[in-house]
């Protein structure tokens, strides 16, 4: 049911130097069509029993979280958490915060608003919908923030802070890239969520929203949860993990009778058409594998995005396309996928980079947009350090 | 040209013929195909008795050749080759000949078949043609020396699961016997041995022992690539409005400039989906194409629906009917159900952007079977249509996939769908286009694959399309086996009336919304407007034409449209449907009648109207099914779809009558003319033409009138009621333009062409008088009548007689005619007496290429292309060629358009009039334009 473990263990345990030690509570959600993605930030004194804290609710809650540290000056450190939930099971969240007293640490320094209201900020459609929700069960005013601006914002946070937040990811092997930060811009965002944005960014807080595509994570779940009866997210990546995709996928081998369309570069091996076998045989449903179903739509859905996104690089002549959002989880077999993708589609002369913090992006932008936070600062500060510990590994 | 539509309705995809020897061939290929090597057999017999081949190949084929025809023609027969032989091998000469070549596109799932049938052009023996060809100096109707000379280019499908009956339509067309290697092409040969069949796709490969098996026919395997794009250029090219597009549910056809053609971008849309770059003639590049396509919408959707029928194309068909029905807001998510039912609309995403596909199946706890197959379908369909849209985006092409988008929203169909996207044609916007032909650009590639075909230069407007009778129930469906006779015809006709009012039926289509930047609105929570065979457009028998022309005293052919009422406003369409609707009664019957009333013309009339309300049934549903529709193409369809009953002349004994009143009248009428002077002799003259073209069987509102009086009477009474003004009154342009004024000298016309209408007292009192008037004032006057009978339009065949009767009662007439050469046959008929023939102008006739009330003149014959050459005035009379067609064209030389309006609601709407208005417009010669 839940891999905690393993996208833990992908995260990063970044250091941050908060410039104030003072107002170190922050919260922000990012409240998505399937998960809600929540960030906080917690005081460096009480962090080590946190932690222990977290792992309990982990087992209880089903919920995710992560850590990027923070330490000051001074040297106490402060820590910033990452948590998810899914969108059906909202009143987990609730509960979650409730019991962590984190709705009084919303925007607490804004004095012109009557004290007994909470100013939470809060980014994706669910702000919205859910904004009556939060207000009567815990108090809380969510206070909207747009959804491509948080996602540009927490993408731009990262990359400038944290060192080693990208990669790149070729046949297993991962290499972190170190990006220059006076060259940053412009790139290709894309986030895969349930659905698919694809954003150009071109500076702090200059964007557009290039394209996007309905096929995303959502699609893969819901259809992975049909065709499988998988119960969760995680199940299915899982036995991807496991299958063949030519058992359902037409080859172009099986159109050619073996052979290579050599002539637009297309392999035996290449698909031809997803799906595209369960055509002629007379196989039910149940007849195939449940690891080959979820391995061909992995296949489908990952190859359709690298090429989706590959295009509209290719459309604003963007060098680097950064992948983001919940769908990619870190997954081997996606990341493969969508790396290949960009790689066939711009004959090699374009990389897919992934994200460490990859589910995040959104909250993590909500919660830079809360004023007087001290973050910006924080940002400046940390780039300036990790100038300094450039020798710093993971 | 008298089998410029064909004498047999070869229009079908079908075998019609009625010979013996044919519906010998027609039996066998009923025969299962596991008794392929006996058949071959028998064949081989056949020809030893016909004779042999070695020796004279010419005659064995084209005795071999008749196999598929209706009847030979024996004229000109003669013995070739050895005298002495024991079985002398026979030449036909004269056989309207159908060779056939053919080119396969073989499919996972689709077998894709273009074949050609060449009909050579008739002997000339008409006397008329042949004295026209030598005055207007037309050396060759078929100017072309390649070995192409006229004839049809047809589009069948069959699944590629039922290849058997792929094979036994090739087998009963015998198309295998005319497929062209180059040699066969030239020597005509039956060269069954070595026969070689071009076809493309992954079929060419896997099924080319069972061709060489079954046919003794060798694959010869073509690039897929190269196929689909020499198919989309040639058709991009050679085909009026292929390309349309398709936004808010409704069909634009668009004639794309062929020298402005590339680059555009052609999306194939299969199994997988291939994106092709194409640059010219040949140079093209894959640039992209997605694993997503319509293998995966079947594939996907079989695992999900459970869809049981056996057949694959059924559980596709099947698939696509589910998801008519299907409502995907059940599973997908919608971006207000992510917020809350508010828009997005920061970024253009409206509540019911499909936010991600599937993604409500997500959070609920419903399992497969709680899903209805419906939604799941509709929700894959969109999922996959939107996907391509996104797929198609390649370097520099901006927001084509927004108009991408759009088109795909409405009736997509999955299979075999080519989609063009021009590259940056105008700054603006580029939209998608759909190609009516889209299933067969790798056919028709494989097809012109071949050296020698002669196709290559052919232009739009040699082609004429024709809807046969099942057009409206087959629609563009995989095609079953082939039928027989017409009789054969009929039967299924009765049988499909039935299975057609429930395929007929009007469909509402639903309006649709809009959508923003890479949003993805739904364009109805409903899917009924992806009803698949409502958006399925037919395609017809290419007849090919290559002695048609364009007029060439069109202004300006890019911009000409020939039709003036834009049956696209569905008030328009309903009002002219119901117009036909009510006409069909009295046509059916004179149609019967000029059959001699007999049984089989019963049947056959029966037949003709149930065809006809199919047609007009499937247009009200989708006025775009047989491509851009104006009034003009459907008066045409009702003339087709006569003829394909074979009733050649439905009104020939009508015609013939009035012909006759009005000739005994005529002296008296000349008489009274010849007694005025010069310029209220023009007057009266036009009042006669207008008069006169009250006589309309066209008209209901002339019919009517007929039951009142006799011919002369009513036209006496209506000429007399003539009142100038007339609603449009250009008279006394017209006549000064004639006699000249104070400032202007008289104009002396050259030659002038009078494009006549009616039988009767039209042509006789009002149209022959009016050319009269122009010989005596020394203009050659070319009269221009109809190639096939349409109504009780005359045609160029009736016209000689016509004259030569009309001549006995005047000189004038009588020595134009003899210049023109029309009275060489009736000579005898005439009064020995002096000649003056090489004094006067000549009076000649030409046929005007087209069998239809209205004229479309961008495909005239070549001998009416001719005649133009030192014409300077055009004269266009009555509704269908003056008004429901070129009522706005303009015209290099003086043009005179003449007619009575006949109608309420045209007068209405063209001239701001009413019925029985009269419309007498003059423009002089428009300089061309250098646009």
């Amino acid at each position: 049911m839940e891999t905690v473990g393993t996208h833990v263990a992908n995260s990063g345990d970044t250091e941050l130097k908060s410039s104030d030690r003072d107002h170190v509570s922050h919260l922000s959600l990012d409240i998505g069509g399937s998960l809600i993605k929540m960030v906080y930030f917690s005081s460096g004194s009480s962090s080590s029993s946190e932690d222990d804290d977290d792992d309990d609710d982990d087992e209880k809650h089903n919920y995710l979280k992560d850590g990027i540290n923070t330490s000051n000056h001074d040297g106490s450190r402060g820590k910033l958490h990452f948590l998810k939930f899914e969108t059906s099971k909202i009143s987990e969240c609730i509960n979650f915060i409730s019991s962590k007293h984190l709705q009084h640490y919303g925007d607490q320094d804004d004095k012109d608003l009557a004290s007994d209201e909470n100013i939470v900020k809060a980014t994706g459609g669910g702000a919205f919908k859910f904004a009556d929700l939060f207000k009567e069960k815990l108090g809380i005013v969510l206070d909207k923030v747009d959804e491509m601006s948080c996602l540009v914002a927490g993408a731009n946070f990262l990359l400038k802070a944290v060192n080693h937040e990208a990669f790149t990811y070729t046949d297993g092997q991962k290499d972190y890239v170190k990006i220059n930060h006076k060259d940053l811009y412009p790139y290709l965002l894309v986030n895969v969520g349930s659905g698919v944005s694809m954003i150009k960014v071109d500076g702090d807080n200059d964007y557009e929203r290039v394209s996007g595509t309905s096929v995303g994570g959502g699609t893969f779940w819901g259809l992975g949860r049909l065709l499988t009866k998988c119960q969760s997210f995680d199940e299915l990546l899982e036995l991807s993990r496991q299958g063949n995709n030519r058992v359902i996928d037409m080859l172009v081998g099986d159109i050619y009778g073996g052979m290579d369309y050599s002539k637009i570069g297309l392999t035996s091996t290449a698909i031809a058409s997803s799906f595209g076998k369960a055509i002629s045989e007379k196989k039910e449903l149940d007849d195939y594998r449940p690891e080959d179903v979820a391995r061909s739509l992995l296949r489908m859905i990952s190859n359709n995005i690298g090429q989706i996104a590959y295009l509209n690089a290719l459309r604003f002549g963007l060098k680097r396309i950064f992948f983001g959002g919940f769908f990619i989880r870190g997954h081997a077999y996606t990341m493969d996928t969508i790396s290949v993708a960009v790689n066939f589609w711009s004959k090699g002369e374009a990389k897919a980079l992934f994200l460490r913090h990859e589910g995040f992006l959104g909250a993590l932008g909500a919660f830079m947009n809360y004023e007087k936070n001290g973050f910006t600062d924080i940002t400046h500060q940390f780039m300036e350090q990790s100038c300094e510990k450039s020798n710093l590994t993971p | 040209m008298a089998n410029l539509r064909g004498r047999e309705g070869d229009q079908e995809l079908r075998i019609d013929g009625n010979s013996n020897i044919d519906n010998l061939a027609d039996d066998k290929s009923k025969l299962n195909f596991d008794t392929g090597r006996d058949r071959g057999s028998t064949v081989l017999d056949k020809e030893e008795q016909l004779g042999d081949k070695d020796m004279a190949p010419m005659a064995g084929s084209s005795i071999h050749r008749t196999l598929s025809r209706p009847q030979l023609d024996l004229s000109g027969a003669a013995i070739q080759g050895n005298f002495e032989e024991k079985d002398p091998t026979i030449l036909l000469p004269n056989q309207s000949d159908d060779i056939s070549h053919l080119a396969l596109d073989i499919g996972g799932s689709l077998i894709k078949l273009v074949y050609f049938s060449r009909h050579e052009n008739q002997p000339v023996n008409d006397r008329r043609r042949k004295i026209i060809k030598a005055r207007l100096g037309i050396t060759n109707f078929n100017r072309r020396s390649f070995p192409i000379l006229g004839g049809r280019l047809h589009f069948v499908k069959f699944e590629t699961a039922k290849i058997n009956e792929c094979l036994d339509f090739i087998y009963s067309k015998q198309l295998h016997r005319g497929g062209m290697d180059s040699r066969s092409w030239q020597t005509e040969g039956p060269n069954t041995e070595n026969t070689v069949i071009k076809a493309t796709g992954g079929g060419a490969y896997k099924f080319a022992d069972l061709f060489k098996d079954k046919l003794g026919i060798s694959i010869e395997k073509e690039d897929e690539m190269n196929c689909l794009v020499s198919g989309a250029n040639y058709l991009l090219k050679a085909i009026r409005h292929e390309a349309f597009t398709h936004m808010e549910g409704r069909k634009e056809f668009v004639q794309l400039d062929s020298n402005d053609l590339y680059p555009y971008l052609l999306v194939n849309i299969g199994s997988g989906v291939s994106i092709i770059k194409v640059d010219g003639e040949g140079v093209f590049e894959r640039v992209s194409g997605t694993n997503v396509g319509g293998g995966t919408y079947w594939g996907l959707g079989k695992l999900l629906t459970k869809c049981k029928r056996l057949s694959s194309g059924g559980c596709f068909d099947e698939l696509l009917e589910l998801s008519q029905r299907g409502d995907n807001r059940t599973i997908d998510m919608l971006v207000g159900d992510i917020y809350g039912g508010m828009d997005y609309s920061k970024i253009g995403l409206s509540a019911s952007t499909i936010a991600s596909s599937f993604g409500k199946a997500i959070s609920e706890n419903k399992e497969i079977d709680d899903y209805r197959p419906e939604d799941i379908s509709l929700s894959l369909l969109r999922m996959i249509s939107y996907n391509i849209g996104q797929a198609s985006m390649v370097a520099k092409l901006i927001d084509i996939v927004i108009s991408y988008l759009n088109a795909l929203r409405f009736g997509l169909k999955l299979f075999e769908a080519s989609v063009v996207l021009p590259i940056f044609r105008s700054k603006g916007q580029a939209e998608a286009m759909f190609l009516r032909h889209e299933g067969f650009l790798g056919a028709l590639g494989a097809f012109l694959s071949y050296e020698k075909h002669g196709l290559d230069d052919l232009l739009v407007h040699q082609f004429v399309e024709r809807f046969p009778m099942g057009a409206p129930y087959i629609g563009g469906n995989v095609h079953g086996p082939p039928l027989g006779d017409l009789n054969e015809k009929i039967s299924w006709m009765e049988k499909f009336v039935l299975k057609g009012t429930e395929i007929t039926a009007p469909v509402p289509m639903l309006s649709p919304g809009t959508t923003g930047l890479g949003g993805f609105e739904v364009p109805s929570s409903r899917g009924d407007s992806l009803r698949p065979d409502a958006s399925k457009l037919n395609v017809g028998v290419l007849h090919l034409i290559p002695s048609l022309e364009v007029f060439p005293l069109l202004a300006d052919p890019k911009t000409y449209e020939p039709n003036t009422i834009d049956l696209s406003d569905h008030g328009e369409l309903e009002y002219w449907f119901k117009v036909l609707s009510e006409h069909m009664p009295d046509l059916v019957d004179k149609a019967v009648a000029s059959e001699g009333g007999t049984d089989d013309a019963k049947r056959r009339g029966d037949a003709f109207a149930r065809a006809f309300s199919a047609h007009l049934a499937r247009l009200m549903e989708e006025p775009a099914a047989y491509g851009k529709l104006g009034l003009a193409n459907l008066l045409e369809l009702r003339e087709e779809c006569l003829r394909e009953f074979h009733f050649h002349d439905a009104y020939r004994s009508i015609k013939q009558r009035e012909n006759e009143a009005s000739l005994a009248v005529l002296q008296d009428l000349l008489m009274e003319l010849d007694s005025m002077n010069e310029e209220s002799r023009l007057l009266t003259l036009i009042e006669g033409v207008l008069a006169a073209n009250i006589f309309d069987w066209g008209s209901r509102a002339c019919v009517d009138l007929y039951h009142k009086g006799t011919i002369i009477e009513i036209y006496r009474m209506s000429r007399d009621k003539m009142q100038r003004p007339w609603r449009v009154d250009d008279f006394d342009i017209f006549k000064e333009r004639m006699f000249g004024s104070a400032e202007k000298k008289p104009h002396k016309y050259k030659r002038a062409l009078l494009f006549v209408d009616n039988s009767g007292a039209d042509i006789v009192l009002g149209m022959l008088p009016l050319a009269r008037e122009l010989l005596r004032r020394g203009t050659e006057v070319v009269l221009v009548g109809n190639s096939l009978p349409a109504l009780n339009d005359v045609t160029a065949m009736e016209l000689p007689e016509i004259i030569a009767e009309a001549a006995k009662h005047c000189d004038i007439l009588r020595a134009a005619a003899e210049a023109g050469g029309l009275l060489v046959d009736v000579m005898i008929n005439v009064q020995e007496g002096p000649r003056e023939s090489s004094l006067s102008v000549p009076l000649m006739v030409v046929e005007n290429g087209c069998g239809s009330p209205c004229i479309d003149l961008r495909q005239v014959s070549s001998e009416l292309a001719a005649a133009a050459k030192d014409a300077d005035l055009v004269v266009l009379e009555g509704m269908g060629r003056a008004l429901h067609t070129n009522f706005n064209a303009k015209f290099k030389c003086d043009a005179l358009k003449v007619a009575m309006v006949k109608n309420q609601r045209l007068a209405a709407k063209l001239i701001n009039g009413n019925i029985y208005d009269s419309v007498c417009r003059f423009e002089a010669a428009t300089s061309p334009s250098f646009s």
